[in-house]
């Protein structure tokens, strides 16, 4: 295992963990904000964070990876920051907060989608802060029916009890654990369902993700519901299998299906560097003269390939990557129309 | 979930030279369930000014897939019996590189679902004992799915070939292309 | 009167031809049909297998039927979306009728037929039986086929039936008469496997009958040498071993000339000819002259390749001739056809294994449905309507006096010229959209502008349909059950899936009730389609269309009899011929002396270029079905101007550029398609289009005097550049064109 750790990569990990423990110890004004029964949470958020630092930095050291990440921030910084912040802040809002492109995919499974997407963004805006002791809520010391917000020690809003946004405040997980429990439903009666989806499933892949955020969802509803209906009967059942299920989908988180949570934002650096691509020369091709895609997408796949040990550089100097993909399939029938035609026959 | 039944005496070869630029493998691959009417074969003509000689293309599946490689998300993976999957669909970020990187022109970038999309040997079918659906329609025998003793057989004056040149670059295949008696590789360079 | 009740594209907006697409995850239900039916496309004679998925009574997908013999799974792009008819927003659901300014509106089943059978009595009354005529096609399965030649003589009482098989192989059919006796493909395409030179003649393979590529390709394995005869290089003509590129109109002096040649070198079957035919020395005198230098010229074939192929055929010891429309379609199609019967019969290399001759028919039901007498010369069990013992037969058949029974009446081309000329005034029409499919068609317009009452049964409002007073909706392929008789003599099972929607009906029950209404009622008491097909059987006993030995089970256990099947432990006759026992008076095989004629329009300094047409792989026949279905019309979206860059460059037109096609009949714009795969003198366009898309508005209504089929494959033409760039297609959006 030693031989394959990515020794740059751990350090980056190590460094940003030690950094999100400073966070903690600074924003829980030295763990006195923060609530002892979540401490196995923490631990188990501390490790996420290391697996995850490691794992997107051993990422980004492949070549394509890091090409597509340089040239994104060199991109954003020259020059053109407004235009692309423009690009970057549409690409957010309908892809990746509205989620376009899954809708196009298919409807049932666009909504399914956002509803467990907005539902897990949600409880970790709530969680997280509140693991980390970032956050705290505290009586307004002098009545019973104030309530303030602090974060990282410092009072940032208050509200009175017994309110309609009150409810809305206190119940946030719930909220989140009901949109994403119908999202997981809807995802699972796709996969039950669809011969397509049936055929190319993997447990690991595709059910157990599902499974382990439903889990999550009904333990934690389930301890809303047990202090409301059963004056707390289940509880301890219900905070351990809740605290088990987290831990389990935070340790999963950089190795798993989850890991797409924080890899998805790429995707972001791709509109900017398409939007670059279509300012810029349009490569065109040899074969059917036509353009078919940015000359510095043609160059860096080029580059890339190259890196990577691949060589396409033909005898007349080009390379077989600078042919448009219908060209490249053009290329071939006829090679093979040659090779045919000098066997004496073109059908064999 | 995942009982496969794929049968691994079952090839896949194919040959241009006996397309006749129909479609129907186009027609029957958007019926196929994996990709919802997005056909992933691609037929077109090579150049219809001067013949009606088209081009059909499958994805190869390479040994050493350079899709695989260029991508930038870890989308593409190849599986137990070689096939390589479509991209996966949580982690393509639709940077298309694979696209232009694939030296068989196979990859196809779907604009509106942000998303690469290709050939995976019609695994609905093929995992489960099938044939794929485009060499089940085929009605040239350009696309052909069977054992290799059926092809030898059926095609005497042609010898399956999984290796091509590039250029300079060497790809080794899990799908063939019948070549004349005896060849061993087609070269696609210049002159 | 009827000009259309609206503008065009008011119809076009409410029936369409609008554009079918599944959905993008396909029909609900699909993984789980409620059943899964085996049965056929319903394009083209080579009706391969295929099975349909059904759920809820809809069709919502196919599979391949991998079992069925002839294609085993292998279909074109049309089968594969054929699925696609269903579902279909078009579809015609109600009765529906003429309202002047207004269009069409729906009535009830009851007031449909009673509108229908007073304007027949009216008519008929008036005018005279056979002033109500009646239109019939070939993708009727052979029960409704025999029916609706049943139903025209008993019911309606006319002698003027016809059918669109007349734009089919009608010159092969009389063509096989005159030499075998017997109109029937005379082999099976498992005889191409072993056939050491297969010929293909005026027939684009690889667009029309693309699952038959398999059989070609694997006589090619075989070591097989392909011929191909064809104006232009199709995709089978690509990797064919000699492409002979014939000037079209010419065909048969190439088959006179490669005879003269099989004659000079002594390549003849003299034992063949001797014993089992006649008329070879009228065939030999015929073509005397006929050496290379007079071929080349005629054919504008180069003489070393047409000697190349007469030294092929002539040296072979098995072969497989095939033709089709590209040398049918001629004012001399029958001469055509019979040049290529007399290459067969001198080789003596029929009747035995891997020795072949077929017409390869064209139409879903092209074999059958020319056997059983929708055809104005013909009775069941392809009896002859003249012939009095044939009559007296299917007289007692159908319970009828045989003075009855109605005589020879006008062929397709032949009923819209007396409807132009105002003696027939009434029609009944079902599956034939002739406004696209015959030539001339601003003449054919003008004739139902003239008919004083026109009824249709469809299943959507084709282009013809249009002009009509009365339209009944009526079933499609998978909504009845049926028979049909494949291009190699096959009779199949055609099985009902589902019910039609709405109020259509089946064709059969409204042909039933009309004729019911006719107060013919005890002539048509049919339970089912099986009733129908034991009466058919019985009519055909003893004809040389003899299906009286085939029965449904039979079938079905089979996966198809080939007729002749005379009685029920008969195996059926995948190959004819093998006892060399003709069909013919004499017993024989006749040859037929071929003289080589001119085609009837010839180019001039007006009209200098040939004008041929033809078909695209993803359409099928007028396009009633195949232009609503989205991916098929995406594929070749509208018709194009094929030519070759030494002609475009003569006349100054540029690709993509608009041309005005001009013939002494009309004038159409094409967008120009540059492509040296065609031959100089000649230009192409494909025909499946309506309106002002339609090539047929330019082809010519010379017919064939045996076969009376239309010149589609040749008239004379004028191009007109036009200056400027064809819109692109999803403007011109031809698929609809009014």
């Amino acid at each position: 295992m030693f031989n394959t750790l990515n020794l740059r990569a751990a350090w980056i990990a190590a460094v940003a963990t030690a950094l999100l423990v400073i966070s903690i110890l600074v924003g829980s004004r030295n763990l006195t904000n923060f609530d002892p029964a979540l401490v196995a949470y923490l631990f188990g958020c501390i490790f996420a964070c290391f697996g995850i630092v490691y794992r997107y930095t051993v990422w980004l050291q492949r070549p394509p990876t890091w090409r597509y990440f340089a040239r994104g921030w060199k991109l954003f910084f020259t020059g053109r920051t407004i235009a692309y912040g423009w690009e970057l802040t549409k690409h957010f809002v309908v892809q990746f907060l509205g989620q376009k492109f899954i809708r196009n995919r298919s409807k049932a499974r666009g909504y399914g989608h956002m509803l467990m997407a907005w539902g897990c963004l949600l409880a970790f805006a709530v969680t997280f802060p509140l693991v980390f002791g970032w956050i705290h809520f505290g009586l307004k010391p002098g009545g019973i029916n104030t309530y303030e917000i602090f974060t990282f020690g410092f009072k940032v809003m208050e509200f009175p009890l017994h309110t309609v946004l009150a409810e809305i405040i206190f119940n946030a997980l719930n909220w989140s654990a009901i949109l994403v429990i119908v999202g997981v439903m809807i995802m699972m009666r796709r996969r039950l369902t669809h011969a397509g989806q049936i055929a190319i499933q993997t447990f690991e892949g595709d059910w157990l993700p599902l499974l382990l955020l439903l889990a999550i969802s009904l333990t934690g509803l389930g301890i809303s519901l047990d202090y409301k209906f059963m004056e707390g009967k289940a509880h301890q059942f219900m905070a351990i299998t809740h605290a088990i299920t987290v831990i389990l989908f935070l340790l999963w988180m950089p190795f798993g299906k989850f890991y797409h949570i924080i890899q998805r934002p790429a995707q972001l650096g791709i509109a900017i560097y398409r939007r670059a691509g279509a300012e810029g020369p349009q490569a065109v091709c040899p074969h059917t003269k036509e353009e078919f895609d940015s000359q510095m997408h043609v160059d860096d796949v080029k580059a890339v390939a190259a890196e990577l040990g691949f060589n396409y550089a033909r005898k007349d100097g080009k390379s077989h990557i600078e042919y448009s993909p219908r060209g490249k399939r053009a290329l071939l029938a006829k090679a093979h129309l040659k090779a045919r035609q000098k066997a004496g026959s073109l059908f064999g | 979930m995942n009982t496969t039944t794929f049968r691994t005496d079952q090839e896949f070869f194919f040959d241009p030279q006996r397309c006749i630029g129909c479609h129907a493998c186009e027609m029957a691959c958007a019926e196929c369930e994996t990709n919802g009417q997005t056909a992933m074969i691609h037929v077109d003509y090579v150049d219809r000014f001067l013949t009606t000689q088209t081009s059909v293309q499958v994805c190869m599946h390479c040994e050493d897939p350079v899709c695989a490689k260029v991508c930038p998300a870890d989308a593409i993976t190849k599986d137990e019996f070689g096939i390589v999957h479509s991209a996966n669909t949580a982690r393509c970020i639709a940077c298309s590189n694979c696209v232009q990187a694939c030296p068989f022109g196979v990859p196809k970038k779907v604009e509106p679902l942000d998303l690469m999309m290709k050939c995976n040997m019609c695994y609905d079918r093929t995992s489960a004992g099938k044939k794929p659906m485009c060499a089940t329609v085929c009605p040239s025998g350009a696309l052909f799915y069977g054992t290799r003793e059926q092809i030898t057989r059926n095609r005497p004056k042609s010898s399956p070939v999984n290796t091509f040149r590039f250029g300079q670059q060497l790809v080794k295949t899990k799908v063939n292309i019948m070549m004349p008696k005896g060849a061993t590789e087609l070269i696609v360079d210049s002159e | 009167m009827a000009t259309l009740p609206v503008t065009a594209e008011n119809l076009i907006a409410q029936f369409g031809p609008s554009l079918n697409f599944p959905p993008v995850q396909g029909y609900p239900g699909r993984d789980e049909p409620d059943e899964v039916v085996k049965t056929h496309c319903c394009f083209c004679g080579m009706q391969c297998g295929i099975k349909l998925l059904v759920k809820d009574n809809r069709i919502v997908g196919f599979e391949p039927w991998e079992e069925f013999p002839y294609n085993e799974g292998r279909l074109c792009p049309k089968g594969v979306q054929r699925y696609l008819q269903n579902n279909h927003p078009d579809r015609l659901l109600d009765p529906i009728e003429r309202v002047e300014g207004k269009g069409f509106r729906p009535i009830g089943w009851d007031a449909a037929y009673d509108r229908l059978i007073s304007e027949i009595q009216r008519i008929q009354g008036q005018y005279g039986r056979d002033a109500f005529a009646m239109l019939s096609g070939v993708s009727l399965t052979n029960e409704k086929s025999y029916l609706v030649g049943k139903f025209a003589r008993v019911a309606l009482k006319t002698k003027n039936l016809d059918y669109n098989g007349r734009l089919c192989m009608v010159s092969a059919g009389a063509g096989n008469k005159k030499a075998f006796g017997l109109d029937r493909g005379s082999n099976n395409y498992s005889d191409l496997a072993h056939a050491e030179v297969v010929m293909i003649c005026g027939t684009n393979v690889s667009e029309t009958f693309p699952t038959l590529t398999h059989w070609i390709w694997q006589a090619r394995d075989n070591g097989a040498k392909l011929i191909v005869v064809d104006p232009r290089l199709t995709p089978i003509a690509r990797t064919a071993d000699l492409h002979l590129p014939i000037r079209p109109g010419r065909d048969s002096a190439l088959y006179g000339a490669i005879l003269h040649q099989l004659i000079k070198h002594d390549w003849l079957d003299h034992e063949f000819i001797a014993n089992h035919t006649s008329g070879f020395e009228e065939a030999k005198k015929a073509v005397e002259s006929y050496d290379l230098e007079w071929a080349e010229r005629t054919t504008g074939i180069p003489k070393d390749k047409i000697m190349q192929a007469a030294q092929w055929w002539g040296a072979a010891k098995t072969s497989f001739l095939m033709h089709a429309r590209g040398i049918e379609h001629h004012s001399k199609g029958v001469e055509n056809v019979l040049g290529c019967i007399n290459l067969v019969l001198a080789t003596g290399r029929i009747g035995k294994p891997y020795c072949g001759y077929a017409t390869i028919t064209g139409q879903g039901n092209g074999q059958g449905g020319r056997e059983h007498g929708h055809k104005c010369d013909q009775l069941p069990g392809n009896r002859d309507i003249e012939n009095p013992e044939h009559r007296k037969y299917i007289s007692s058949v159908w319970g009828i006096e045989e003075k009855e029974m109605p005589g020879k009446g006008l062929t397709a081309y032949e009923i819209m010229e007396a409807i132009h000329r105002g003696e027939i005034k009434g029609l009944l029409s079902i599956c034939f959209n002739p406004l696209v499919s015959l030539p001339n068609n601003n003449m054919i317009r003008e004739a139902l502008e003239k008919l004083e009452f026109y009824a249709c049964i469809d299943f959507f409002l084709n282009e013809t349909a249009r002009h009509a007073n009365l339209i009944l909706p009526g079933s499609l392929h998978e909504e009845e059950d049926g028979t049909v008789t494949t291009a190699e003599g096959r009779v199949v099972r055609i099985r009902k899936a589902i019910n039609p929607p709405g109020n259509a009906r089946t064709d059969t029950s409204i042909l039933l009730e009309i004729a019911k209404r006719l107060g013919a009622e005890k002539h048509f008491s049919f339970n089912s389609s099986e009733d129908i097909f034991n009466e058919l059987r019985v009519a055909s006993k003893g004809g040389t269309a003899d299906y009286f030995g085939i029965t449904y089970k039979k079938i079905e256990d089979n996966m198809g009899v080939f007729w002749p099947c005379p009685s029920e432990d008969h195996p059926g006759t995948p190959r004819l011929w093998e006892d060399r026992k003709f069909k013919t008076p004499d017993g024989r095989a006749h040859f037929h002396g071929v003289p080589y004629r001119e085609p009837a329009e010839l180019t001039d300094a007006d009209y200098p270029m040939i004008l041929t047409t033809g078909r695209v792989v993803s359409q099928y026949l007028s396009g009633t079905q195949t232009r609503r279905i989205g991916k098929l019309v995406e594929q070749y979206p509208e018709p194009l101007l094929e030519i070759h860059p030494q002609t475009a460059a003569r006349f100054g037109i540029k690709d993509r550029e608009l041309v005005k096609v001009v013939t002494r009949r009309g004038a159409a714009e094409f967008p120009a398609q540059l492509v040296e795969t065609i031959r100089e003198d000649t230009v192409f366009i494909p025909y499946h289009w309506p309106g002002r898309k339609s090539a047929n508005q330019l082809t010519s209504g010379h017919l064939d005097p045996i076969s009376k089929i239309p010149e589609f494959k040749v008239c004379a033409c004028r191009l007109e550049p036009q200056g400027r760039p064809a819109p692109s297609p999803a403007e011109t959006k031809a698929y609809a064109s009014a």
